[in-house]
């Protein structure tokens, strides 16, 4: 059953600015959803719409099959969590649970038992009588999840919860709501702008750009078969290798001594990309191009490689190579490589399409 | 904060009570002086006539009132220069001592809960010409004191007892912006040599100039408008006016000399004179805030 | 420290000690002298030691009589004095942070004029326009009356303002968190704005009090009826007699009864006063 429907959703700010101009997305129950994207991109905004905090300027909002554009947050059955957690600093982490049961006339009985209940899973149960102000920023985090998850919402609308954490920390989390989301089963839209988070906690993924929805889909579908040259470079770490190329009829001519065979009926300015694990080491016979070694990143388990790719036009273009294990090869020194065709990735170079 | 309710009609409910005190007690009181400054009332109150500006002529072409000016400017700066001087002295002092500073605070900050009226009562009694231990030790010097007659002794007798009262809040600024200073400043000047003495005029003293402004508007509006007391229990603007401030006079001048246009016509330039020390107050807190 | 040169430490504690009894001084000589038997001073200086007339003047300032023209006893002085501060501090209070509220957490047409008007007031000080304002009153009959004392003086907008730059600094989160909980304006000013506001509040408070404890000229010249009389303009009172002849022991007594209150307040709560006091200004 469909949880949530965004609809021809838009944000114009009084201001006159468009943040976000159309937005479609329908979401299955216990789902769940990140958006991803720059800084800037309308990512919180979007969120906010959905949580009732900003006014929608165009469309249609559902939950649940109901429109409820006007209706107030508090009315939307859905819970927030915060990037700064935004918790009542003079209140217990208790009473902060139980702030928002109490104010819809739950009894007491019932809020304490789902409190406990709550804590209990999140291991709060020793700082139910502190305040936030006397807790660690991952206990925070903690009280901020637990303040959502008492209310038992339809949705859960999280806003960068973890960005304020340090990595570690921030690694742990981040498998705990994973955990916790499969556990409760909750319709979830988690914005983020990291691309690991992204790619580990969504069941789909929204990536934005300008407002505007580049792709949605699981992450594999992104990684495997990005839709624009922007999802390209932003999905993957570090990024897809993109060069301008040429479509003849031998195939992509990335520069006079380069050619890499291919049919396709696609003709003109095209860019091609490889992503920098799916180039591999050769000899000079077989390679199709070289690279000459300008950095070495060792990572221990793998080894990123930086380097120019050598195509006799006088314009070296940079491109990174990712391999697995140590290796070490001298600044200055050439590396054969091959690009295998079942990687390769084609967009057209003026709509940045996928072709 | 750029997150709001989206209730209409609620906040004006919520500014109301506040819009109503100032519409009664502040715009007409002030609409009210505003008129009176352009008539004139005869000597019993019982017909007005409008004179345009002559109130404000009469007013500029008064030797009295340029003398009352400058007897405010020197009570004022006095009040100021004094109370700002020996707080600092004292905040440096406090800052110094490890032990026992709470103690010197509170020692020191009770004067600034003591009505500016009592205070000119307190050190009267200190300056009594003939019950007054300090007069009459001046007396025993060679020293005649008598602030009833001595305009110089009366300006000083209320700068004192102004000051006195002052101090508290000035030294409880001064301790604070020397407490933010960091440690690590004084100490690098130390380390490149600069004796105690230097490290406070090179170092602490710029660090603290924000303060020392911002104290020394405070202490201006402080003796323009909040030393009636002082003045209405000791000397009443004599001897001979030598005490006679702006303020002062606005209530003499007004009240007992019921002249309301001239008094009016005072009141609009103070209203000038403090409108434009609180901008100057302001634009102060809202560059502080910045940083 | 850097220099733990006893002596200069020793100077330090000197100056100090100096400092707070010079301060002290005008204090001690009133508290001595409110202990001499009337007509002790005629022959000279005020003693620098208590006699024995202690427990008889401050009784007799106190239950009988303030003394020279007032026949009034000072704790009903006081207490008008205390239904004065009292009133001041909890009306500017209530109507300054519903005000500051409104303009902090709300957006509505004028918000901008009725900010400027209220930020006037403090370009009005009661001293400046008394005349006028003592016009007001008399035609609105407040003359002589409680309210009188208490309304002109409640319009802060220094209040006000300290309220506002108390309330801009709580995060918009909170805000948000509190309508996704199910709390309109109402409850959020109750439950949350409030208790979070409290230190601020009590600060307040405190400096409030003493403001309206303090007031001087306004008492003096809206009342003439002694039964209105605060006791710090009923010193005025005390010390205008005619031919000069002072009740000094008197005077001493209601000086140091009307500067008690306000004094120990602040040294009571000293730390929230001075919170109060040093924050507010940044
Ligand atoms: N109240 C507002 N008025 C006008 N423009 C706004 C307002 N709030 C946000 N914007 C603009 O809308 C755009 C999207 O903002 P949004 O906060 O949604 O970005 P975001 O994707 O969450 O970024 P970040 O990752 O930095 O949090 C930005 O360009 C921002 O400047
Ligand atoms: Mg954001």
């Amino acid at each position: 059953m469909t949880d949530l429907v965004l609809k021809n959703i838009g944000k114009t700010y009084p201001n006159g600015y468009q943040a976000i101009p159309s937005i479609d997305l329908v979401i299955e129950e216990g789902e769940f959803i990140v958006l991803v994207g720059p800084s800037g991109c309308g990512k919180s905004t979007l969120l906010r719409m959905v949580a009732g905090l900003e006014t929608i300027t165009q469309g249609d909002l559902l939950i649940k099959g109901n429109r409820v554009n006007d209706k107030e947050p508090a009315d939307r059955d859905i819970a927030m969590v915060f990037q700064n957690y935004a918790l009542y600093p003079h209140m217990t982490v208790r009473a902060n649970m139980e702030y928002g049961l109490k104010n819809r006339g739950v009894p007491k009985e019932e809020r304490q038992a789902k409190v406990t209940d709550v804590a209990n899973m999140l291991g709060l149960d020793e700082l139910l009588d502190r305040r936030p102000g006397q807790l660690s920023g991952g206990q925070r985090q903690r009280v901020a999840m637990g303040r959502a998850m008492v209310r038992d919402p339809k949705v859960f609308l999280f806003d960068e919860p973890l960005s304020n954490l340090d990595a570690k920390l921030r690694v742990q989390m981040r498998v705990e709501i994973r955990q916790l989301q499969r556990k409760l089963a909750t319709t979830t839209l988690y914005v983020t702008h990291d691309q690991v988070e992204a790619m580990t906690l969504a069941d789909r993924l929204v990536v934005l750009n300008k407002g505007k929805a580049e792709q949605i889909g699981t992450p594999m579908e992104l990684y495997d078969k990005p839709a624009t040259t922007f999802v390209a470079e932003f999905i993957g770490s570090p990024s897809m290798n993109l060069f301008d190329a040429m479509m003849t009829e031998e195939g992509i001519v990335l520069s006079d001594k380069t050619r890499l065979p291919m049919s396709h009926a696609h003709r003109g300015s095209v860019i091609w990309g490889i992503r920098p694990e799916h180039l591999q080491q050769s000899d000079e016979a077989n390679a199709d191009f070289s690279l000459q070694v300008q950095a070495v990143e060792s990572l221990g388990a793998e080894t990123l490689i930086h380097g120019l790719l050598e195509d006799g036009s006088g314009q070296p273009k940079p491109m990174v190579i990712r391999l697995a294990g140590p290796h070490l090869p001298e600044i200055g020194s050439y590396m054969w490589l091959i690009a295998p065709a079942k990687h390769w990735h084609l967009f057209d170079a003026v709509t940045q399409q996928r072709l | 904060m750029s997150v709001y309710f989206p209730q209409k009609k609620l906040p004006y409910l919520l500014v109301l009570p506040q819009l109503i005190i100032t519409a009664i007690f502040f715009l007409w009181p002030a609409g009210q002086a505003v008129l009176q400054a352009f008539y004139r009332e005869d000597a019993f109150g019982l017909s007005q006539q409008f004179v345009g500006l002559e109130n404000f002529v009469d007013l500029f072409s008064d030797p009295l009132y340029y003398k009352s000016m400058l007897v405010t400017m020197v009570f004022s700066f006095s009040v100021a220069f004094l109370g700002i001087g020996v707080a600092l002295w004292l905040a440096v002092m406090a800052d110094r001592v490890i032990r026992g500073k709470m103690v010197y605070q509170t020692l020191l900050v009770w004067p600034y809960a003591v009505a500016p009226a009592l205070a000119g009562v307190l050190w009267w009694i200190l300056f009594d010409p003939n019950i007054g231990p300090i007069a009459l030790f001046l007396d025993r010097i060679g020293l005649h004191w008598n602030h009833f007659l001595n305009g110089d002794q009366a300006m000083i007798l209320v700068v004192i007892s102004a000051t006195w009262k002052q101090i508290s809040y000035n030294f409880l600024f001064f301790l604070a912006g020397l407490q933010a200073i960091p440690r690590s400043l004084i100490e690098a000047a130390a380390i490149d040599g600069a004796s105690s003495f230097r490290r406070f005029w090179d170092i602490v003293f710029p660090l603290l100039s924000p303060t020392t402004f911002f104290l020394l508007v405070v202490n201006l509006v402080y003796a323009f408008f909040d030393t009636f007391g002082v003045i209405d229990t000791t000397t009443q603007g004599g001897p001979d006016g030598s005490t006679n401030t702006l303020v002062y006079k606005v209530f003499k001048d007004g009240f007992i000399g019921l002249d309301s246009g001239g008094s009016a016509a005072q009141s609009i330039v103070l209203m000038a004179i403090v409108g434009l020390m609180t901008v100057i107050q302001f634009r102060f807190i809202e560059r502080k805030v910045q940083y | 420290m850097i220099e733990n040169r006893p002596w200069l430490k020793m100077f330090s504690h000197f100056i100090l000690v100096f400092g707070v009894l010079i301060i002290a001084l005008p204090v001690w000589v009133a508290l001595v002298g409110s202990t001499q038997p009337e007509g002790s001073f005629n022959s000279g200086s005020v003693p620098l030691w208590f006699g024995d007339h202690g427990v008889q003047n401050w009784a007799h300032v106190l239950f009988a009589e303030a003394g020279s023209t007032l026949q009034i006893p000072v704790w009903h002085l006081l207490l008008n004095s205390l239904i004065m501060a009292l009133g001041i501090t909890i009306g500017k209070i209530a109507i300054s942070i519903i005000s500051a509220y409104a303009i902090v957490f709300f957006r509505f047409p004028f918000r901008g004029a009725i900010f400027w008007v209220i930020f006037m007031t403090l370009m009005l000080p009661v001293e400046v326009r008394i005349v006028p304002t003592y016009q007001v009153i008399a035609n609105l009959n407040m003359l002589n009356s409680y309210s009188g004392l208490i309304l002109p003086l409640i319009a802060s907008a220094t209040a006000t303002f300290l309220f506002r730059q108390c309330f801009m600094s709580i995060p918009g989160e909170l805000v948000e968190a509190a309508r996704i909980d199910g709390a309109g304006p109402i409850r959020f000013f109750f439950d949350i704005l409030l208790p979070m506001s409290r230190t601020n509040i009590a600060a307040m408070f405190v400096i409030m009090f003493i403001y309206g404890w303090n007031q001087y000229l306004w008492p003096l010249i809206i009342t003439t009826d002694d039964t209105y009389y605060t006791l710090v303009m009923s010193i005025k009172s005390m010390l205008s007699v005619p031919d000069g002849d002072i009740q000094w022991n008197y005077v001493m007594v209601t000086t140091l009864l009307a500067m008690l209150p306000p004094v120990a307040v602040v040294v009571g709560m000293q730390k929230l006063f001075v919170k109060g006091l040093v924050d507010a200004e940044k």
